[in-house]
Protein backbone atom coordinates (compact mmCIF):
# COMPACT_ATOMS: atom_id res chain seq x y z
CA UNK A 1 0.00 0.00 0.00
CA UNK A 2 1.10 3.21 -1.08
CA UNK A 3 -0.21 6.27 0.77
CA UNK A 4 1.14 9.76 -0.56
CA UNK A 5 0.65 12.97 1.85
CA UNK A 6 -0.28 16.51 0.87
CA UNK A 7 -0.95 19.33 2.43
CA UNK A 8 0.47 23.11 2.99
CA UNK A 9 3.50 23.91 5.09
CA UNK A 10 2.97 23.56 8.81
CA UNK A 11 -0.71 22.00 8.02
CA UNK A 12 1.22 19.48 10.21
CA UNK A 13 1.91 16.31 7.31
CA UNK A 14 5.11 15.42 8.21
CA UNK A 15 3.79 14.72 11.90
CA UNK A 16 1.35 12.46 10.20
CA UNK A 17 3.12 10.90 7.95
CA UNK A 18 5.53 10.53 10.52
CA UNK A 19 3.28 8.84 12.95
CA UNK A 20 1.07 7.09 10.77
CA UNK A 21 4.82 5.19 9.59
CA UNK A 22 5.61 4.25 12.84
CA UNK A 23 1.90 3.03 13.96
CA UNK A 24 2.10 0.93 10.44
CA UNK A 25 5.49 -0.44 11.74
CA UNK A 26 3.96 -1.38 15.55
CA UNK A 27 1.49 -3.35 14.13
CA UNK A 28 3.65 -5.60 11.98
CA UNK A 29 4.15 -3.93 8.39
CA UNK A 30 7.58 -3.22 6.91
CA UNK A 31 7.72 0.22 6.22
CA UNK A 32 9.28 2.30 3.89
CA UNK A 33 9.11 6.45 4.89
CA UNK A 34 9.79 8.93 2.11
CA UNK A 35 10.75 12.23 2.70
CA UNK A 36 9.67 14.28 -0.93
CA UNK A 37 10.16 17.69 0.99
CA UNK A 38 12.67 19.86 0.07
CA UNK A 39 13.14 21.01 3.81
CA UNK A 40 13.00 17.50 4.91
CA UNK A 41 12.36 17.15 8.36
CA UNK A 42 10.76 13.47 8.72
CA UNK A 43 13.71 12.06 10.12
CA UNK A 44 13.31 14.31 13.29
CA UNK A 45 9.58 13.16 13.23
CA UNK A 46 9.75 9.98 12.97
CA UNK A 47 12.42 10.45 16.11
CA UNK A 48 15.52 10.04 14.75
CA UNK A 49 18.68 11.07 17.19
CA UNK A 50 20.24 14.52 16.43
CA UNK A 51 23.40 12.69 15.46
CA UNK A 52 21.75 10.18 13.47
CA UNK A 53 20.00 13.21 11.62
CA UNK A 54 23.58 14.36 10.46
CA UNK A 55 24.08 11.07 8.43
CA UNK A 56 21.17 11.52 6.30
CA UNK A 57 22.24 11.64 3.00
CA UNK A 58 19.83 12.27 -0.23
CA UNK A 59 19.54 10.14 -2.47
CA UNK A 60 22.28 10.78 -4.83
CA UNK A 61 21.20 12.07 -8.15
CA UNK A 62 22.57 9.29 -10.62
CA UNK A 63 20.36 6.44 -9.49
CA UNK A 64 17.84 8.63 -11.79
CA UNK A 65 17.39 9.65 -14.73
CA UNK A 66 15.47 11.92 -17.41
CA UNK A 67 12.74 10.67 -19.51
CA UNK A 68 10.13 11.68 -21.26
CA UNK A 69 6.33 11.00 -20.73
CA UNK A 70 4.43 9.78 -23.17
CA UNK A 71 2.85 13.07 -23.12
CA UNK A 72 5.95 14.79 -23.28
CA UNK A 73 6.66 15.91 -20.19
CA UNK A 74 10.49 15.40 -18.71
CA UNK A 75 10.20 13.47 -15.83
CA UNK A 76 13.03 11.48 -13.36
CA UNK A 77 13.15 7.60 -13.54
CA UNK A 78 14.86 5.61 -11.25
CA UNK A 79 17.19 3.34 -12.49
CA UNK A 80 16.68 0.83 -9.46
CA UNK A 81 13.73 -0.17 -7.81
CA UNK A 82 12.74 1.49 -4.43
CA UNK A 83 13.96 -1.36 -2.09
CA UNK A 84 17.30 -1.25 -3.88
CA UNK A 85 17.37 2.31 -3.25
CA UNK A 86 15.86 1.60 0.74
CA UNK A 87 18.23 -0.57 1.25
CA UNK A 88 21.40 1.33 -0.29
CA UNK A 89 20.19 4.61 1.26
CA UNK A 90 17.48 4.34 3.59
CA UNK A 91 17.97 4.95 7.33
CA UNK A 92 17.05 2.88 10.15
CA UNK A 93 14.64 4.65 12.43
CA UNK A 94 12.31 3.77 15.39
CA UNK A 95 10.15 0.89 15.20
CA UNK A 96 11.93 -0.85 12.21
CA UNK A 97 10.59 2.12 9.87
CA UNK A 98 13.10 2.77 7.09
CA UNK A 99 13.71 6.28 5.83
CA UNK A 100 14.58 7.82 2.59
CA UNK A 101 14.93 11.27 1.43
CA UNK A 102 14.39 11.26 -1.53
CA UNK A 103 14.33 15.32 -2.18
CA UNK A 104 17.12 15.47 -4.79
CA UNK A 105 15.72 12.50 -6.76
CA UNK A 106 12.60 14.51 -7.97
CA UNK A 107 14.90 17.97 -7.87
CA UNK A 108 16.54 18.07 -11.09
CA UNK A 109 13.34 17.96 -13.04
CA UNK A 110 11.81 20.74 -11.49
CA UNK A 111 10.54 23.37 -13.79
CA UNK B 1 21.92 -5.69 2.81
CA UNK B 2 20.79 -8.90 0.85
CA UNK B 3 17.74 -9.72 2.82
CA UNK B 4 16.72 -5.87 2.73
CA UNK B 5 16.73 -5.39 -0.93
CA UNK B 6 14.71 -8.43 -1.27
CA UNK B 7 12.48 -7.92 1.50
CA UNK B 8 9.10 -6.76 0.01
CA UNK B 9 7.56 -3.29 1.58
CA UNK B 10 4.34 -3.60 3.26
CA UNK B 11 3.59 0.42 3.30
CA UNK B 12 5.13 3.40 1.53
CA UNK B 13 4.46 6.50 3.14
CA UNK B 14 5.43 9.82 1.18
CA UNK B 15 5.46 12.82 2.91
CA UNK B 16 5.14 14.92 -0.32
CA UNK B 17 6.34 18.48 -0.99
CA UNK B 18 4.17 21.55 0.38
CA UNK B 19 3.53 22.68 -3.12
CA UNK B 20 1.36 21.28 -5.45
CA UNK B 21 3.93 21.11 -8.78
CA UNK B 22 4.92 17.84 -7.39
CA UNK B 23 1.85 16.20 -8.20
CA UNK B 24 2.26 16.63 -12.55
CA UNK B 25 5.80 14.86 -11.42
CA UNK B 26 5.23 11.19 -12.04
CA UNK B 27 5.12 9.88 -8.07
CA UNK B 28 1.70 11.10 -7.16
CA UNK B 29 -0.16 8.81 -10.00
CA UNK B 30 1.25 5.37 -8.04
CA UNK B 31 -0.21 6.13 -4.73
CA UNK B 32 -2.89 3.73 -4.03
CA UNK B 33 -4.05 6.79 -1.56
CA UNK B 34 -3.33 10.45 -1.28
CA UNK B 35 -4.17 11.99 1.80
CA UNK B 36 -5.00 15.56 1.65
CA UNK B 37 -3.91 17.04 5.19
CA UNK B 38 -5.97 20.32 5.68
CA UNK B 39 -6.81 22.78 8.57
CA UNK B 40 -9.79 25.02 8.81
CA UNK B 41 -8.10 27.87 7.49
CA UNK B 42 -8.61 29.64 4.10
CA UNK B 43 -5.37 29.18 2.57
CA UNK B 44 -5.09 25.75 3.75
CA UNK B 45 -8.22 24.78 2.16
CA UNK B 46 -7.68 26.85 -0.75
CA UNK B 47 -4.74 24.43 -1.48
CA UNK B 48 -6.54 21.50 -0.43
CA UNK B 49 -9.03 23.08 -3.10
CA UNK B 50 -6.17 23.09 -5.98
CA UNK B 51 -4.79 20.27 -4.92
CA UNK B 52 -7.66 17.82 -5.80
CA UNK B 53 -8.62 18.01 -9.27
CA UNK B 54 -5.16 17.86 -10.10
CA UNK B 55 -4.66 14.62 -8.65
CA UNK B 56 -7.78 13.19 -9.93
CA UNK B 57 -6.71 14.30 -13.34
CA UNK B 58 -3.82 12.02 -13.06
CA UNK B 59 -5.85 9.36 -11.87
CA UNK B 60 -5.53 9.08 -8.76
CA UNK B 61 -8.71 7.64 -7.04
CA UNK B 62 -8.65 7.19 -3.40
CA UNK B 63 -8.10 10.92 -2.82
CA UNK B 64 -9.26 11.99 1.23
CA UNK B 65 -9.24 14.60 3.01
CA UNK B 66 -7.11 14.93 6.58
CA UNK B 67 -9.25 17.58 8.63
CA UNK B 68 -6.39 18.55 11.22
CA UNK B 69 -6.00 21.07 14.31
CA UNK B 70 -9.64 21.74 14.85
CA UNK B 71 -10.50 23.77 17.77
CA UNK B 72 -14.08 23.88 17.68
CA UNK B 73 -17.34 22.32 16.59
CA UNK B 74 -17.41 25.40 14.27
CA UNK B 75 -13.62 24.51 12.72
CA UNK B 76 -14.80 20.99 11.87
CA UNK B 77 -18.42 22.21 10.65
CA UNK B 78 -15.89 24.71 7.90
CA UNK B 79 -14.05 21.60 7.14
CA UNK B 80 -16.77 19.48 6.26
CA UNK B 81 -18.58 22.23 4.38
CA UNK B 82 -16.02 22.26 2.46
CA UNK B 83 -15.18 18.65 1.64
CA UNK B 84 -18.64 18.23 0.71
CA UNK B 85 -18.69 21.07 -1.60
CA UNK B 86 -15.60 19.69 -3.43
CA UNK B 87 -16.64 16.10 -3.35
CA UNK B 88 -13.77 15.02 -1.02
CA UNK B 89 -14.27 12.48 2.42
CA UNK B 90 -13.20 13.23 4.97
CA UNK B 91 -10.83 9.80 6.58
CA UNK B 92 -10.36 11.58 9.63
CA UNK B 93 -10.69 14.75 12.32
CA UNK B 94 -7.83 15.55 14.01
CA UNK B 95 -8.43 17.92 16.64
CA UNK B 96 -5.89 20.63 17.62
CA UNK B 97 -3.05 18.98 19.49
CA UNK B 98 -0.35 20.85 21.66
CA UNK B 99 1.64 17.75 22.32
CA UNK B 100 2.87 18.62 18.49
CA UNK B 101 4.49 21.52 19.04
CA UNK B 102 5.83 20.49 22.90
CA UNK B 103 7.33 17.01 20.71
CA UNK B 104 8.69 19.43 18.20
CA UNK B 105 10.29 21.63 20.56
CA UNK B 106 11.97 18.67 22.22
CA UNK B 107 13.41 17.48 18.84
CA UNK B 108 11.35 14.17 19.49
CA UNK B 109 8.73 12.17 17.25
CA UNK B 110 4.92 12.91 19.07
CA UNK B 111 4.66 9.49 19.36
CA UNK B 112 7.77 8.91 21.80
CA UNK B 113 6.71 11.61 23.27
CA UNK B 114 3.05 11.55 24.30
CA UNK B 115 1.83 8.18 23.13
CA UNK B 116 -1.62 9.25 23.84
CA UNK B 117 -1.48 11.94 22.33
CA UNK B 118 -4.33 12.84 20.94
CA UNK B 119 -3.47 13.18 17.29
CA UNK B 120 -1.40 9.65 17.81
CA UNK B 121 -5.08 8.15 18.40
CA UNK B 122 -6.81 9.54 15.59
CA UNK B 123 -3.45 8.40 13.69
CA UNK B 124 -4.28 4.70 14.84
CA UNK B 125 -7.78 5.27 13.71
CA UNK B 126 -6.81 6.21 10.27
CA UNK B 127 -4.22 3.62 10.19
CA UNK B 128 -7.37 0.64 10.92
CA UNK B 129 -9.19 2.51 8.19
CA UNK B 130 -7.14 2.45 5.58
CA UNK B 131 -5.43 -1.06 5.44
CA UNK B 132 -9.92 -1.84 5.89
CA UNK B 133 -10.63 0.56 2.49
CA UNK B 134 -7.47 -0.13 0.44
CA UNK B 135 -6.26 -3.32 1.00
CA UNK B 136 -9.62 -4.87 -0.27
CA UNK B 137 -8.90 -2.89 -3.38
CA UNK B 138 -5.67 -5.06 -4.13
CA UNK B 139 -3.29 -2.53 -3.94
CA UNK B 140 -0.74 -2.73 -6.92
CA UNK B 141 2.97 -3.72 -5.90
CA UNK B 142 5.91 -1.96 -6.93
CA UNK B 143 4.62 0.90 -9.00
CA UNK B 144 5.11 3.50 -6.94
CA UNK B 145 8.32 4.85 -8.36
CA UNK B 146 9.11 3.93 -12.00
CA UNK B 147 11.60 1.20 -12.77
CA UNK B 148 13.23 0.57 -15.90
CA UNK B 149 12.30 -1.54 -18.22
CA UNK B 150 8.76 -2.32 -16.64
Amino acid sequence: MKIGISGKGGSGKTTISATLARVFARQGASVLAIDGDPNPNLGMALGLKPETLEEVRSIPRGIAERKTDEDGKMRMELKYSVEEIAALHGIAAPDGVRLLVGAKVEAPGAG
Amino acid sequence: MGEIVSEAEDVTVMDMEASIEHLSRGTVRHVDALLVVTEPYYRALETARRTVPLARGLGVNNIFAVANKLRSAEDERAVRDFCRHHDLEIITAIPFDQNVTQADLRGQSLIDFKPDAPLVAEVMRLAATLRERMLNHGSSADKFLSKPNC
